[in-house]
């Protein structure tokens, strides 16, 4: 009897983590925040704690983050910031098993997201919205245009604008004198250059960005590709970006048979000499390692005339985040104009400002122009004049599984 | 017949505080796995048959030439570490006493953790690494492209190199342990009866360590073999290790791609058990042939 007993209890403990996963989550009451007047939302949040999950990778932003804006928040709304450094894919499982567990109460208050991770969190239903129209700050300063869409996926207010971010290519006016100006010149220089060129391997975010810059420009612009996901499109224009890319292959660092596993891999090697260039998809990134000593002062940034991508970035709330409250008034003051003003200055970050500069007043306007991006950072006009929307997010999955399948596995 | 399941039903309840955690955590986790690899319990709902991520898998040449690799630098890091750590294991017990106590510096890589073994290989043997820039100052080479390419040779040597470092130490503490309640007298009466030093490591010191030496290669094969950390710091694009891949497909990519990452993970599960059964099996076959000492 024993023996049958504790073969079913044993059954029963393995079998039992498993059906935890029927628990359905229940919505954390929050929804009767989206419609309380603001106001009351600040005072509410007023007294407690907000936990801010985000990349931790960059010193600055972190710094930044503690110092700036964790005083702000103490001062302006009496609330106490935590920030907490997680990749964005690690945040997402972690809600997909605390929804999947059912718990109703998480640990999460905000998130920094865009892009393909905020694509997951919606599908899988781990956001709380829409918040993001509730928000003064976007209401006044944000021109609803330019947060319809995260790299294709419908925004639906799920999301409040953080930042900016367009891609530049790093060179290092000591080495290298006149860099490319077109995606043509480029293939010309790498093969003129072996073993100086190499872009971080996708799904890295960066050599990912790389190649969508590459399709663009050899496939005949991104005007094509923004209706949606066309699978014939793709299969037809596809291939001419795998040959460009293993045409080069050859030329690049290693030979093209290893690529940096991501753009700080990619960084050291440029700062180490091994490559000419690096990339980033923030244009004040050069500033800011040269502000830190890591690159030298003759490193500057530059874009091709192809064009450069841009995408905005965001905060987002969690279904189960315990402080949502808390959440949409650091959210809000995040897109307010002073935090906005703050992040711009590349000794704090660089990072561009999501604000409609038309909807700003004279004054304010003026705080911004009068900021000094550094000698390595491009300036807002130049960026523009080549700027060019993300892809949609299916292109994109499509494009880094293509790449490992006829460009690195070929 | 009730005595003896009596018997098991009080031992299992005596171990019940340590199996409870292990059955919830470890197999509520493989389970999950398994789950999830035929599209059941996903994230977002799954569309197609249970078998689609192992179709999709078992049918792309690229897996198999990743899993050849792993299984290559697993099993050359394991060999390495060890044959490595037998023999200084042996040379540390023939030690006197004194420098014996000296020998206990080969702990230090133990208390390391793998990324910052992988780190210290990363920092010496990069072309643009301190070894290239001694080579380059002692006139040895004269740029940096000239120096021998470890790191990206497309062999994986330099995740091999960091696995033997850290699984050297490992092998020497198991083999040690066995050695130290190893009777000098068998290899002195040998000695007395005119066995050559050679004759008398592998006549009597090898069968006595065999047991030690085959626990850690099971454990650092199977460690290499999916581990992440050294492959993150180490590894190269092509062909990359499993458990890269696994981590790509589960951190960078679109959850729709969920059952495939767990897939992976159920063959490499299942691949261990057998391996450990296989490889117990065979070292049982040919020991039954040797005569016990």
């Amino acid at each position: 009897m024993p023996r049958r007993c504790t073969l079913i209890l044993m059954l029963l403990i393995l079998v039992l983590p498993s059906l935890l996963t029927f628990a359905l989550p229940a919505r954390a009451p929050g929804d009767t925040l989206l419609k309380t007047p603001f106001a009351q939302i600040q005072e509410q949040a007023r007294g407690t704690q907000v936990r801010w999950y985000m990349f931790g990778g960059w010193a600055h932003v972190n710094t930044w983050v503690d110092t700036y804006v964790a005083k702000e928040m103490k001062k302006r709304h009496d609330i106490d910031l935590v920030r907490v450094p997680m990749d964005a894919g690690v945040f997402i499982n972690k809600l997909l098993n605390e929804k999947a567990a059912g718990r109703k109460t998480g640990s999460i208050d905000l998130l920094w997201i865009n892009g393909e991770n905020f694509k997951n969190a919606r599908e899988a239903d781990l956001l709380f919205g829409p918040f993001a129209g509730r928000l003064p700050n976007v209401q006044k300063y944000v021109d609803p245009d330019s947060i319809t869409h995260d790299f294709g996926f419908p925004v639906a207010g799920y999301e409040a604008p953080f930042g900016r971010a367009q891609f530049v290519f790093e060179y290092d006016t000591a080495r290298v004198q006149a860099p490319p100006k077109t995606i043509a010149e480029l293939r010309a220089w790498i093969m003129a250059h072996p073993g100086s060129f190499t872009y971080p391997q996708p799904p890295d975010f960066t050599g990912s960005a790389f190649i969508r810059h590459v399709f663009y420009a050899v496939t005949g612009g991104h005007e094509q590709y923004m209706t949606g996901w066309d699978p014939d499109l793709f299969a037809q224009k596809a291939p001419l970006l795998w040959d460009w890319l293993n045409d080069i292959a050859p030329f690049l660092w290693q030979k093209g048979k290893t690529y940096p596993k991501d753009s700080a891999f990619l960084d050291t090697l440029f700062s180490r000499g091994e490559a000419a260039f690096s990339m980033s998809y923030h244009p004040p990134h050069a500033q800011n390692l040269i502000l830190q000593k890591v690159y030298p002062e003759t490193v500057k940034t530059f874009v091709l005339d192809d064009g450069s991508i841009f995408n905005t970035h965001f905060t987002a709330i969690p279904f189960n985040a315990p402080n949502k409250a808390g959440a949409m008034v650091l959210a809000n003051f995040l897109i307010s104009v002073d935090a906005q003003l703050s992040k711009y200055i590349p000794e704090n970050w660089g990072d561009f400002p999501a604000l409609d500069m038309d909807r700003l007043s004279a004054q304010e306007r003026n705080r911004f122009q009068a900021v000094d991006l550094g000698s390595a950072t491009l300036q807002p006009g130049q960026l523009a004049a080549v700027a060019v929307p993300e892809i949609p997010a299916a292109y994109l999955e499509a494009l880094e599984q293509g790449w490992k399948e006829h460009v690195l596995d070929k | 017949m009730s005595w003896t399941n009596n018997r098991a039903g009080r031992l299992v309840s005596g171990l019940a505080p340590l199996l409870l955690p292990y059955l919830v955590l470890f197999c509520g986790g493989v389970m999950l796995t398994i789950c999830q690899s035929f599209g059941v319990f996903t994230p977002l709902p799954h569309a197609g048959d249970a078998l689609d991520a192992y179709t999709k898998i078992l049918t792309d040449p690229a897996f198999f030439t990743s899993f050849g690799f792993s299984l290559w630098v697993a099993m050359v890091s394991a060999f390495c570490a060890v044959a490595a750590g037998t023999f200084l294991a042996y040379r540390v017990w023939q030690l006197p006493a004194k420098l014996a106590n000296a020998a206990l510096i080969y702990k230090i890589p133990l208390i390391l953790p793998h990324i910052s073994v992988a780190f210290v290989v990363l920092v010496f043997w990069s072309p643009s690494g301190i070894l290239a820039a001694m080579a380059h100052s002692l006139g040895i080479i004269q740029t940096m492209y000239e120096f021998p390419n470890i790191l990206y040779s497309g062999w994986g040597l330099g995740m091999v190199l960091a696995y033997t470092l850290k699984g050297t130490p490992f092998a020497m503490l198991l083999v040690l342990a066995l050695l130290m309640r190893f009777d000098v007298r068998q290899i002195q009466t040998a000695a007395m009866l005119g066995a050559s030093g050679m004759r008398i490591f592998f006549s009597i010191v090898l069968p006595r360590m065999a047991p030690a030496m085959h626990t850690s290669f099971i454990i650092l094969f199977l460690y290499g073999f999916g581990a992440f950390d050294i492959p993150f710091i180490l590894g190269e694009s092509r062909p990359g290790m499993l458990s890269i891949h696994v981590y790509n497909l589960y951190f960078k990519h679109d959850l729709a791609r969920r059952p495939e990452a767990m897939a992976i993970l159920t063959m490499m599960f299942f691949f261990a058990v057998i391996f450990i059964i296989a490889y117990s099996k065979t070292v049982q076959r040919l020991e039954n042939g040797v005569r016990k000492l």
